[in-house]
């Protein structure tokens, strides 16, 4: 840590060309935050006033002035280190858990909420839970990617409380706009799937959709919210939206609320087909038990909420489609199942019971679909088709041969 | 429901192309990086889906079964090994009599031999009889996907770009294969 700031203050100062030796910089720093255990905010400021002193640099060469300071609002602010002014609203007062810091808690303005620390020695007048303010000259400043402000003794605080400040706390949104990771939000939404959670600290993952289209969601299991059912409608309040790979998802976490609402959200789906080689059918394909509570899958009898239960049994295929560009997973339901393979779920059961083994109705779908091209249309969901048109292609014509080999000629 | 990673494409590759291929590597560093073998038009291949016609097969395991298939497609012979750490290919190989139309999803292998030859094979994740539409449709489709990766051989993705560098492929070569595949379907 002491590395860090050292590296901070002396890129500061050379960027005003001055050099200083960074072993100074760290024995000071060393003092302070492991010797007298000044707060690491305290001691870098600390720091950068002493070399100021020490090599004669005038304040106004570092500090920048109180006009070239921008006014901006909370959502713009992106990055750490930056003088900024803020107009904003005390939203919440939190206990400061160190005599360094004098206030610490929530301040919002039209565009969303951050929090703030008002240190000791800044010597600032007490700031009112509800009250707005102009802040200037205070610091951003960032934590595990989320960002804050810092109050100093550099800043000042102006009453400007004729001026009503709307707060967005957290903002509702539609599902199609969740663009951004790490955004807290509120999601009126319906639990389109749940998928088996792969491990223990998730307490649930699956789809949630809304007009606008679906999301992965993900809840940790240490979040304590009660379990989401498969076709219910939710308020999903502060939940976190993450990326990875370009996909996003929402979070739930200890902070995160679920409400149910008495309401059915349909869900907005884009009708597509692909065409393609089946190049696999997943486990948990074939016969398949439930649980009776949720209708999630069980893995070996279990249900990943309830526990052992006595399952109910389905019939689903999980395919995947390949064109050799790129991999479409399609989803067959009981219907679209014993459709396509002329095996009724009382005959995969039969099977089953027949040879004492729940795969070999699996198997035996594998044997005659794997490796053969097929069309599948249906809503698209996520990374899904939910298939309800699955058509074998037969024979390519002459004509289509052709047509492509003059493609090629050209 | 289905696990969240994603997963590799199956590519379509002719033998031809297969055969030419000799630059394996990994992305990324830690023993899980997946395996990749680059092709000369650009396929980056880590899975990869063959139709062919399965000619010869031979167990070739000394204690237990191993097994070596050659599968033919218009363009030559792809060899692949299944023993027991792919069972129910495996399996398949030892049931059925050639010759055979076959569906392969597989890994694409390399072995280097003494002189640094660079011998390509596939090992098989799932084998199934097919019928004669499949494997025509699969040759119009391997055709097709080779046309793309031709057609985008001079773009600045880093497929191309590094497959323009290492092969220097004469890619007039693959059209013409492509073509003579397509043409024998027409006229068989
Ligand atoms: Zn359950």
């Amino acid at each position: 840590m002491i590395k860090d700031i050292s590296k901070q203050i002396q890129e500061r100062f050379n960027q005003k060309g001055y050099t200083i030796p960074d072993s100074e910089i760290e024995t000071r720093l060393d003092k302070l935050i492991n010797e007298f255990k000044v707060p690491a905010e305290e001691a870098h400021r600390s720091v950068v006033n002493f070399f100021l002193k020490e090599y004669n640099i005038p304040r106004e060469d570092f500090f920048p002035a109180q006009g070239d300071t921008p006014t901006v609002q909370i959502s713009d602010i992106d990055t750490d280190n930056k003088w900024v002014n803020i107009r904003a609203k005390v939203v919440q007062l939190w206990d400061s858990e160190h005599e360094s810091i004098d206030q610490v808690g929530l301040v919002g303005d039209e565009t969303g909420t951050i929090k703030f620390t008002k240190w000791t020695r800044a010597d600032l007048p007490k700031l009112v839970e509800g009250k707005s303010y102009l802040f200037k000259n205070v610091v951003t400043d960032s934590y595990e990617e989320r960002f804050s402000i810092k109050m100093n003794r550099t800043s000042q605080i102006e009453d400007i409380n004729d001026d009503i400040i709307e707060v967005e706390l957290v903002p509702t949104v539609e599902i199609s706009d969740i663009d951004t990771d790490n955004k807290w939000v509120n999601v009126r939404a319906k639990v389109a799937q749940l998928w088996d959670s792969e491990h223990e600290s998730i307490g649930q993952v699956g789809l949630i959709g809304d007009q606008t289209g679906t999301i992965k969601f993900t809840k940790w299991a240490k979040s304590e919210l009660p379990a989401l059912v498969e076709g219910k409608s939710y308020l999903l309040k502060n939940v976190v939206t993450d990326s990875y790979d370009g996909r996003f998802s929402i979070k739930m976490n200890k902070t995160s609320q679920i409400e149910e609402v008495n309401e059915d959200i349909e869900i907005g789906t884009t009708e597509v087909e692909f065409i393609g080689a089946m190049v696999d059918i997943q486990a948990g394909s074939g016969l398949i038990k439930r649980c009776p509570e949720c209708n999630r899958a069980l893995i070996k009898g279990v249900c990943g909420e309830h526990g052992k239960v006595e399952g109910v049994y389905d019939l689903r295929i999980k395919a995947v489609i390949d064109d050799g560009r790129s991999v479409q997973d399609s989803l067959l339901n009981r219907e679209i199942s014993e459709r396509v393979t002329g095996i009724t779920l009382d005959e995969a059961i039969h099977m089953a019971t027949e040879a004492l083994d729940q795969s070999v109705v699996i198997e035996k779908i594998k044997g005659e679909f794997v490796g053969k091209y097929y069309s599948v249309s249906g809503p698209k969901l996520d990374r899904y088709i939910l298939v309800d048109t699955i058509t074998p292609l037969g024979p390519i014509e002459n004509s289509e041969i052709e047509a492509i080999i003059a493609q090629v000629e050209v | 429901m289905a696990s969240q990673y994603t997963r590799e494409v199956s590519y379509r590759i002719f033998a031809q192309e297969f055969r030419d291929s000799n630059l394996s590597f990994k992305d990324g560093s830690d023993q899980y990086s997946p395996q990749y073998l680059l092709t000369p038009t650009g396929a980056k291949i880590n899975r990869m889906f063959i139709v062919g016609t399965l000619t010869e097969k031979e167990d070739i395991g000394t204690d237990a079964e191993y097994w070596r298939a050659r599968v033919v497609d218009p363009t030559g012979v792809f060899l692949i090994y299944a023993g027991q750490f792919q069972p129910e290919a495996a399996r398949v190989v030892a049931e059925v009599e050639s010759p055979q139309y076959l569906a392969i999803v597989g890994k694409p292998s390399t072995y280097q031999t003494e002189d640094g030859t660079i011998l390509t094979s596939v090992r098989p994740e799932n084998i199934h009889v097919v019928d004669p539409a499949t494997r025509d449709r699969w040759v119009v489709e391997t055709a097709q996907c080779t046309m793309e990766r031709i057609n985008n051989i001079d773009s600045n993705h880093p497929d191309a770009v590094r497959a323009k560098e290492h092969y220097q492929p004469d890619v007039s070569i693959y059209r013409k294969m492509a073509f003579d595949a397509l043409k024998d379907l027409n006229s068989g």
